[in-house]
């Protein structure tokens, strides 16, 4: 962002806008940012409230009258915390049969079974998925994932091939569990897909083998499957 | 919140270690007009594209075209970081890509218009020196299209 924002000013354009890490963004010195508290991946801060990404957006602008920069100005307003009741509940009910020797192919077919209402839902209100880079059906997908943890090893599969279908199958999955409407906590959110359902676990198993690799590429494959948060934060 | 002092220690120190020295000494354009009279392009690195275009490699300084008369649910994420949320883009697009956010500020007249053409790239493992190119390429788009003004948007 920082060096997009360097070539762009070099070139007679202003530029202004988001950064999300200050210390990042202190160190290379771009020309004009607005520093926000706001999660990873939510420059605007909160989906669905239009009035509130408007005040990011008019404070970003607003440091285009600077005379002078580097400008790095921090950005007054936090997300509002949620209260626990007004977080709207996980639709869906993943509690597993206490010895389900069931294969992956099997849980996470049944598992679609589950989440498919709710994506569907999501699709109905939103009017848009963002499902779509692996380009095949959610069924093919799930049965890719199976087949990769079914294989002895595991750096034997194309492993790009298999990240776009975890991006798509997660998803999925994002937009099923946040179908319903109200605040959805995106920290929750994760813990959910990644710790309570059958992908979830397949994905952490997945990573983990690929951790375990003695290879350095298929280990930075390792780290573009599961967040560091996750792998390193399992449930007992 | 990303305070670094709020991250678990594995974060905190990931985040450290992209600080990196400036390109150069900081290039400052001055506003030459006023708000209202200004065409401003989006551009995010969140790796957005539409779902026909190539999706970003895992080390990827390329770029895609994102027209202004896009609808918004065309586009998907293909970002090769996992360590971000992505839930409020599937959500809403504008928490990352305020498209209609500056639609309505052109409407109200807030700013004067909008680029024929917006721009995505994918902002991670890549240098920032390897930016140069397609950056340089993209302001040549942009200034053919009279646009004066960049809102950048991270992930």
């Amino acid at each position: 962002m920082s060096a997009i924002s360097y070539f762009l000013e070099l070139e007679g354009i202003q530029t202004t806008g988001i950064s999300l890490v200050r210390e990042n963004t202190e160190c290379l010195k771009p020309p004009r940012f607005l520093w926000t508290s706001f999660p990873l991946g939510r420059p605007l801060g909160k989906p669905g409230d239009p009035a509130f990404q408007r005040r990011v957006i008019m404070a970003a602008l607003g440091l285009l009258e600077r005379e002078s920069g580097p400008v790095l100005e921090d950005y007054p307003e936090d997300l509002p915390s949620v209260a626990a009741d007004e977080v709207s509940v996980c639709p869906v009910n993943f509690s597993m049969p206490a010895a389900d020797d069931s294969s992956w192919q099997v849980r996470l077919a049944n598992e679609r079974l589950l989440m498919q209402p709710w994506y569907s839902l999501s699709l109905r209100r939103r009017g848009r998925t963002t499902v779509g880079i692996a380009k095949a059906p959610i069924e093919e997908l799930m049965a890719q994932v199976a087949q990769a943890l079914d294989v002895p090893d595991i750096a034997s599969v194309d492993l790009k091939s298999l990240k776009y279908a975890l991006e798509d199958l997660k998803a999925f999955y994002q937009e099923a569990l946040t179908a319903q409407p109200g605040n959805h906590d995106p920290q929750e959110t994760a813990r959910i897909m990644w710790h309570d359902t059958v992908l979830g676990r397949s994905m952490l198993a997945i990573h983990d083998r690929l951790a375990a690799s003695e290879s350095a590429r298929i280990q930075a494959f390792a780290r573009g499957i599961a967040p560091r948060d996750q792998a390193q934060n399992r449930s007992p | 919140m990303v305070r670094l002092t709020d991250l678990p220690e594995h974060d905190r120190n990931h985040l450290i270690a992209k600080n990196m020295t400036p390109l150069g000494p900081t290039p400052f354009v001055r506003m030459q007009k006023p708000l209202a009279h200004r065409r401003v392009a989006l551009i995010t690195t969140a790796g957005l594209h539409f779902r026909d275009d190539a999706v970003f490699d895992l080390m990827d300084a390329s770029y895609r075209v994102i027209p202004g008369d896009l609808r918004g649910d065309e586009l998907v994420m293909s970002h090769s970081s996992v360590n971000y949320d992505r839930s409020g883009f599937q959500q809403d697009l504008n928490v990352v890509f305020p498209i209609d956010r500056f639609r309505e500020l052109v409407d109200e007249k807030v700013i004067g218009s909008l680029a024929d053409q917006h721009f995505s790239f994918m902002g991670a493992l890549v240098l920032p020196p390897k930016y140069e190119a397609s950056a340089r390429q993209v302001a040549a788009i942009l200034r053919k299209d009279h646009v004066d003004t960049v809102f950048l948007t991270p992930v």
